[in-house]
């Protein structure tokens, strides 16, 4: 399946809408600009993170969209190892980094259920610590 | 006049004197038409795929080649700017105990803002191009990844191949991307901070440790061949052949140009 129909499936699906409604509503609940306008994808996310807002959107491969308290940071799916923690094997997958991130990929895993962005999320929160992003961090780029 | 780089372990504290007061002028001097930024400018640039759609700077063959150029530029302007042609730069073997971070050479602090000694905004250093919005250079050692261990370095300096097809960071069998990935990329999150980031060279750290890298590929050019930089023809599409010029630097700055460091000016002690 394309990332298209995918994201048609997972957007407009009977189960898919349950879930939307009650991301909306958590979403709500927060402080600050409106949530994102319907319908959302039911891996959306608007909540916080050790006092930060973390806000992603699901929009396909490349596509993705990360805010961190309001400041967006581009992301950059690349082709690459990873080392699983328990000494084996390494293995291909397709991961994100940023500007933050550059040099430690999150693995992006397909399916509904997948929280690969809400992961990288909380890395870029850790390593930021007390500071915002910066300009820089919404900046692009192709790999 | 060529110049030993030496190990951090073994330098002299009139040494590193010598090599920060060189970093600190050249923030604010240009030197041979370049100045420090334009360092950070380059990485922040030739990170990216160029739009000739070459990747020339990581996750390709180029990796190393294009990291010993740049290092070899930087070595020249800090001589230039101090007038000292003695002035080389050193490396961190990150496998030993001798640590950069120190209140006498690359500051102390090492757990976020440095907030004052060298490297500090009252010292003379500034942000270039932060992509966390703060006017300190920021540090989280140890936080997010362990050293490599020197067991580790020898796995990686064992693989036999140079590089081979796709030539990105998927490859498994490949010294250049297994050296990249877990070595480099390893100690890039280990320091943390700024080091973690696209605009990795507003940490000087991001020199001592390059330095330990480009010694890393000549360690295994010695033991493999000088002249064995993959791919060797002029088609490989994507990537810088043994003899394309490597961007930024200036015509017939390749590869090839680059394999042997005697008549770059430098050794390793
Ligand atoms: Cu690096």
């Amino acid at each position: 399946m394309n990332d298209i129909n995918r994201r048609d499936v997972l957007r407009y699906g009977a189960a898919g809408a349950v879930t939307a409604a009650t991301a909306l509503a958590a979403g709500q609940a927060l402080a600050g600009p409106k949530p994102i306008p319907l319908p959302l994808d039911p891996r959306d996310f608007d909540e916080l993170y050790k006092g930060r807002r973390i806000r992603g959107r699901l929009l396909g491969l490349g596509r993705d969209e990360l805010h961190i308290n309001n400041k967006k940071l581009a992301l950059t799916a690349i082709s690459t190892l990873f080392f699983p923690e328990d000494g084996s094997e390494p293995y291909v997958a397709m991961g994100y980094i940023s500007a933050i991130n550059h040099y430690d990929p999150v693995e992006i895993v397909e399916g509904r259920n997948q929280d690969c962005l809400k992961k990288l999320s909380r890395k870029v929160v850790d390593i930021l610590g007390d500071l915002e992003l910066g300009d820089e961090a919404a900046k692009g780029h192709q790999h | 006049m060529a110049v030993v780089r030496k190990s951090i372990a073994a330098m002299t504290s009139a040494e590193k004197i010598t090599f920060v007061n060189a970093l600190r002028r050249f923030k604010t001097t240009s030197a041979n038409g370049r100045n420090y930024n334009w360092y950070i400018d380059q990485h922040i640039t030739y990170f990216a795929r160029t739009n000739d759609n070459i990747s020339h700077a990581h996750q390709s063959p180029s990796f190393f080649p294009w990291h010993r150029e740049y290092l070899r530029l930087l070595e020249l302007d800090l001589q230039t700017v101090s007038g000292n042609p003695a002035v080389f730069i050193p490396y961190w073997d990150w496998t030993g105990s001798a640590s950069p971070f120190t209140a006498d050479f690359l500051g102390s602090i090492t757990n976020g803002s440095v907030s004052s000694g060298n490297f500090s905004p009252s010292w003379g250093w500034t942000m270039y191009r932060s992509s966390i919005a703060t006017s300190f250079l920021q540090r989280r050692v140890g936080q997010n990844a362990s050293r490599p261990t020197a067991a580790q370095v020898n796995t990686v300096q064992s693989y036999t191949v140079y590089d081979q097809s796709p030539w990105n960071a998927s490859v498994s069998n490949s010294y250049r991307n297994r050296n990249e990935i877990e070595l480099h990329n390893r100690v890039h999150n280990y320091v943390g901070g700024h080091m973690a980031t696209r605009e990795a060279p507003n940490d000087p750290a991001f020199w001592l440790h390059h330095c330990n890298i480009d010694r890393l590929w000549w360690l295994w050019q010695s033991s493999r061949g000088i002249d064995t930089y993959q791919p060797r023809t002029g088609f490989t599409s994507g990537v810088v052949d043994n003899n394309e010029t490597m961007r930024p630097f200036g015509a017939g700055r390749t590869p090839s140009a680059v394999r042997d460091i005697t008549p770059l000016g430098y050794s390793y002690a």
